[in-house]
């Protein structure tokens, strides 16, 4: 837990004082909010359904981004082989990284949903923390699978767009699940089921247990 | 770099014991065989220098000792034990510096130093990172960023960094590369203590004649293969350039 802790504290530190991540991924995820707010018309307001579709589009390619960003401080100088070296479990490397990354991205999208509210107009008042805690349960699934590839596609020279194709697909089940879940909420007015949580937690369950155990096959010095 | 206060290895072996056997280690990448039929033994408290051509698969046999990647067949053994990935008791007692920092460019150096003191559990990493950062030189300048030094500082780092834990075994792969004469006068220096000190040292190494001078054995591939595993007062420098054509 300590070897855990120490890395966050280094890829936040690191975070901190060149904020390349951050700040790219801010930008990104709000550019997106305008484009589709542009594209779609500002004047309608959008439901719950069609809001978490929006916030998927900006959540998805901001965090592509940012797992790729984090990953690259690890690779840039081959820092990564002094990490594989030390007296640490692989999998320590994968939580560390994956906690890094659900704090950014859960920073970009405290950022981006209320970018969101106000540019559309989304009513989330009917269920705020029904919302927060869907889309929170489905980042963390997104945050899991996305470390994971990251790390695999870093050692290839194709990354971004290699890494956007391997993870979107993947990601599917999570974002047709929790829009599901507020169209039931925001359209219909229907409580979120224990059963469709139950799904979208068990869907983190898989994704954060098989990353874990696959990790340290995927990473090359 | 200023005088080192190098440590004895606590669990420095009998000469006779071996730090490293290769055995019959072979490694191929996409189907190109780097490294064929690579059996050698290296014993506790040896200085060896690898000796070779480009592409004669040293840097692939250093990453294999290091446990970073490994071998295609055959085994490794490191001071007695099976050495693998998720080996890593052994891990504790390796270090290598590389052809690249592995340092952080946005920590500063007295950062770099206490994470991988951390990571590695040695007691007291704060103390521990300034004493290493004495030990190089480099303790006025500890708090800035390593993205601001220069190659020899940079180079300084990464090997207080792979020191931090009093390794028992140092792989080196070109750590003179890019340095000026002075710092590689304190390599070679820091590297002759280290030896003193009893720790294993494995050099990959350009230079030949530099290495003959400061390893005192030579292991030469060519094609993947040991073609020299002698010591190195009774090789020349002429012997293995024709070696390594």
């Amino acid at each position: 837990m300590n070897a855990v802790l120490t890395l966050i504290a280094k890829d936040l530190r690191i975070e901190a004082r060149n904020r390349q991540t951050l700040g790219l991924v801010m930008v990104l995820g709000i550019l997106i909010i305008t484009v589709l707010g542009l594209g779609l018309g500002t004047q309608n307001n959008v439901n719950g359904f069609s809001a978490t579709a929006v916030l998927w589009v900006a959540y998805l390619f901001s965090g592509v981004l940012c797992f790729e960003k984090t990953m690259a401080v690890e690779r840039n100088d081959a820092v990564l082989s002094a990490l594989l070296m030390a007296p640490i479990d692989r999998g320590v490397i994968y939580l560390a990284k994956l906690l890094g990354n659900l704090v950014l991205i859960l920073a970009v999208a405290a950022v981006v949903t209320p970018a969101g509210v106000l540019f559309f107009g989304f009513d989330l008042s009917a269920a705020p923390i029904t919302f927060a805690g869907v889309m929170a349960l489905s980042i963390l699934g997104f945050a899991a699978i996305g470390t994971l590839f990251a790390a695999m596609v870093s050692s290839s020279r194709l990354q971004g767009g290699l890494l956007a194709m391997m993870i979107f697909p993947i990601t599917l089940p999570l974002v047709l699940v929790s829009t599901q879940l507020m169209m039931r909420t925001f359209r219909d007015g229907l409580p979120v089921s224990a059963a469709s949580v139950g799904v979208l937690v068990a869907f983190d369950l898989i994704f954060l247990t098989v990353s874990w155990l696959v990790f340290e096959w995927v990473l090359e010095p | 770099m200023t005088q080192t206060q190098v440590q004895s290895s606590p669990r420095m072996s009998t000469p006779v014991d071996a730090a490293i056997e290769l055995l019959d280690i072979s490694k191929s990448i996409d189907e190109r065989a780097i490294l064929r039929s690579v059996t050698a033994t290296i014993p506790s408290g040896q200085f060896v220098t690898i000796l070779g051509a480009n592409g004669t698969g040293k840097s692939t046999l250093l990453k294999i000792l290091s446990t970073l990647i490994p071998p295609s067949s055959g085994e490794l053994r490191l001071f007695g034990q099976t050495a693998t990935a998720t080996s890593v008791d052994l891990r504790r007692r390796i270090a290598l510096i590389g052809h690249q920092s592995m340092l952080y460019r946005d920590l500063s150096a007295r950062e770099n130093l206490e994470l991988f003191a951390k990571l590695y559990g040695v007691a007291n990493p704060t103390a521990r990172a300034q004493q290493m950062l004495n030990v190089i030189g480099l303790s006025a300048r500890s708090s800035d960023p390593v993205r601001n030094f220069s190659r020899g500082m940079i180079q300084r780092v990464a090997i207080a960094r792979a020191l931090v834990h009093n390794p028992d075994l140092l792989l080196a792969d070109e750590p003179f590369a890019g340095l000026d004469a002075p710092s590689i006068d304190a390599l070679e220096h820091l590297l002759a203590q280290l030896h003193e000190a009893g720790k294993t040292i494995v050099l990959v190494n350009h230079d030949i004649e530099q290495s003959l001078r400061i390893a005192e054995h030579a292991i030469v591939l060519r094609g993947g293969r040991v073609v020299v595993d002698q010591p190195t007062h009774r090789l020349y420098e002429r012997e293995i350039l024709s070696e390594v054509r």
